[in-house]
């Protein structure tokens, strides 16, 4: 169920990744309505720019009431949020988002979770998720960045059981390389793989998964003015050659309905 | 409870409220079921419909301004087909008329999803969208007084529903338009329409919308809306349908001071797509603090400054 509410701002932590915060709300709906892959949307006071902005559900605290969103600072919204103090309120619309991430069945198989820049938050979510549900199964997140600075969103992984990959592009940490190099060793027969990140990325994890016949979700990340399904702007063209509202038909879509 | 009169007549469609919401902007009212119960509306006003289904424009569609934003949808549709069987079942569960914006790329195509629509008894009025600046042939109608009241002719001969003409504000006197409408038979007019534009990124430097231009929407449009609805009202008989920029209740209470009978929440549904309900809450207290029994005395009620 979609609401709007004033959440109360708990924290506003930055990160070392220059520019990134972690913004903590509470809020007990989003607590306990929000599933791997949803988001929110947050209106700011922003002056000239009036649509809202999506961001990804990082973190649940079900018991506290209370979730997390990671962000960079990039426009007036994000500029906003990065300004407030704990006790502030930050109006949101969510849990939005009509297809989530589907990781059943959990057991039997290798979880992949590849993720790119604002892309790991869900991933992070995901994989604790499934950790959650079945502790034996196998987890792996492999997180690409350009330089080791700029790697966020695993917060906690390593402590939920989850095998981290890092990859740089740069060699500075991790994998000297792109996320796929990572990733194609792990593409056996037990392997499912989710994605979310940068397209061109996501593009690279779809083809080389479905290559190999390994099941992929890819979570869109597209420019979205509502959220809700009404402004229809949003949309990516399938395969099909429809073109489909990634807020309310996605954001999350089997890698191989998608028209890169 | 108050004991404000909030009804207004659009035609024969009575509201029980001045507030609609704008075409395109509110899907087909099931999307936003958790947030807003259309009974509360004056009326719905769903997303355009056209004969046969429309893919729409290819992404990106949507740009944001400065105070506004920029959309080429492409009138993406199922068709009436579609509307009949998966959109109207839905929208008639509740006690709320239904407008229904009709486009097309010539008057027979107008013609038949109107007569469609009476047919089926899936709406309670229609909305001709002549004015959509985002497909070939739709702005033609608007532009020219003659094209405008064929569309409209053309529709008032195949059904008994209230006509209403969806106005653009990309001519050089609305006035003319909206007298040629009135005299054709139209019962109601709607307006504005979004104000043609584009939107360029320097940094790429590539159009930001993939059909270059697209249509202008939001606060940044609501002085030119106020101004086409002040200017009609003092050259047509018939009630107006007031839009453009509609962010809060005072701006809906500034189109009806300008002579709007009614309002439709737009771009501000992008936003909080439970605007209108404030908005008519907005109103209706409006009128209890400045002591209107019937809100139908603030229609046109603005005076010289």
């Amino acid at each position: 169920m979609i609401k709007k509410e004033a959440a109360q701002v708990v924290s506003v932590t930055p990160l070392s990744a220059p520019r990134h915060f972690v913004l903590t709300m509470k809020s007990a709906h989003l607590a306990s309505h929000s599933r791997p892959g949803h988001f929110i949307a947050v209106a700011a006071d922003t002056g000239s720019a009036i649509l809202r902005k999506p961001f990804s559900v990082y973190t649940v605290n079900p018991s506290a009431g209370e979730i997390s969103i990671l962000f960079s600072v990039y426009g007036p919204t994000t500029t906003a949020m990065s300004r407030m103090l704990p006790g502030d309120t930050i109006d949101v619309l969510g849990p939005l988002g009509g297809r989530v991430f589907n990781p059943e069945p959990v057991i039997g198989c290798h979880h992949i979770l590849v993720g790119g820049g604002y892309g790991v938050p869900p991933l992070n979510y995901l994989a604790k998720s499934i950790r959650a549900v079945a502790p034996d199964t196998k987890v792996t997140v492999i997180i690409g960045a350009r330089s080791a600075n700029l790697l966020v969103g695993d917060d906690g992984l390593a402590a939920a059981g989850v095998d981290v990959i890092y990859c740089t592009d740069d060699g500075s940490t991790g994998v000297h390389g792109r996320v796929t190099d990572a990733l194609l060793p792990l593409l056996q027969e037990d392997a499912r793989v989710y994605t979310c990140g940068p397209t061109p990325m996501m593009k690279a994890v779809g083809e080389l998964s479905e290559a190999h016949n390994v099941d992929c979700q890819v979570s869109l990340e597209t420019f979205m003015p509502c959220g809700v399904g009404i402004c229809v702007g949003c949309v990516v063209k399938k395969r099909d050659g429809v073109y489909s509202r990634t807020c309310t038909d996605g954001p999350v879509y089997p890698g191989c309905e998608v028209a890169w | 409870m108050s004991t404000v009169k909030m009804t207004v007549q659009i035609g024969t469609l009575t509201m029980r409220n001045p507030v609609t919401t704008g075409s395109g902007t509110f899907g087909f009212g099931s999307e936003t079921k958790d947030l807003v119960p259309l009974d509360r509306l004056g009326a719905v006003t769903v997303k355009a419909t056209t004969r046969d289904p429309r893919l729409g424009n290819p992404p990106q569609r949507i740009a944001e301004t400065a105070s506004g934003i920029l959309n080429a949808i492409g009138l993406q549709n199922g068709g009436i087909d579609d509307y009949l069987t998966n959109k109207a079942p839905y929208l008639r569960d509740f006690d709320c008329p239904i407008i229904v914006n009709v486009p097309g790329e010539n008057p027979d195509d107008f013609a038949y999803v109107v007569e469609r629509l009476t047919a089926a008894g899936a709406a309670d009025a229609v909305e001709l969208n002549i004015s959509c600046p985002n497909v070939s042939h739709g702005l033609d109608y608007a532009t020219d007084p003659q094209l405008a009241a064929s569309v409209v002719a053309a529709v008032r001969n195949v059904t008994k529903m209230p006509v209403i003409a969806k106005l653009s504000p990309n001519v050089t006197d609305i006035r003319v338009i909206a007298k040629a409408c009135e005299d054709a038979g139209a019962d109601a007019l709607s307006m504005i329409n979004t104000v043609v534009g584009t939107a360029i990124d320097p940094r790429k430097r590539k159009f930001r919308l993939a059909n270059i231009t697209g249509g202008l929407s939001g606060p940044a449009i609501k002085p030119v809306a106020l101004l086409a609805v002040w200017r009609c009202y003092n050259s047509v008989k018939i009630p107006i349908i007031g839009m453009g920029g509609i962010a809060c209740p005072l701006d809906a209470i500034e189109f009806m001071l300008a002579g709007a009978t009614a309002v439709a929440c737009g771009t501000g549904n992008f936003v909080d797509p439970t605007l209108s309900l404030e908005v008519i809450d907005g109103i209706e207290q409006y009128c209890v603090e400045n002591g209107f029994a019937d809100v139908n005395a603030l229609i046109g009620a603005v005076t010289a400054a």
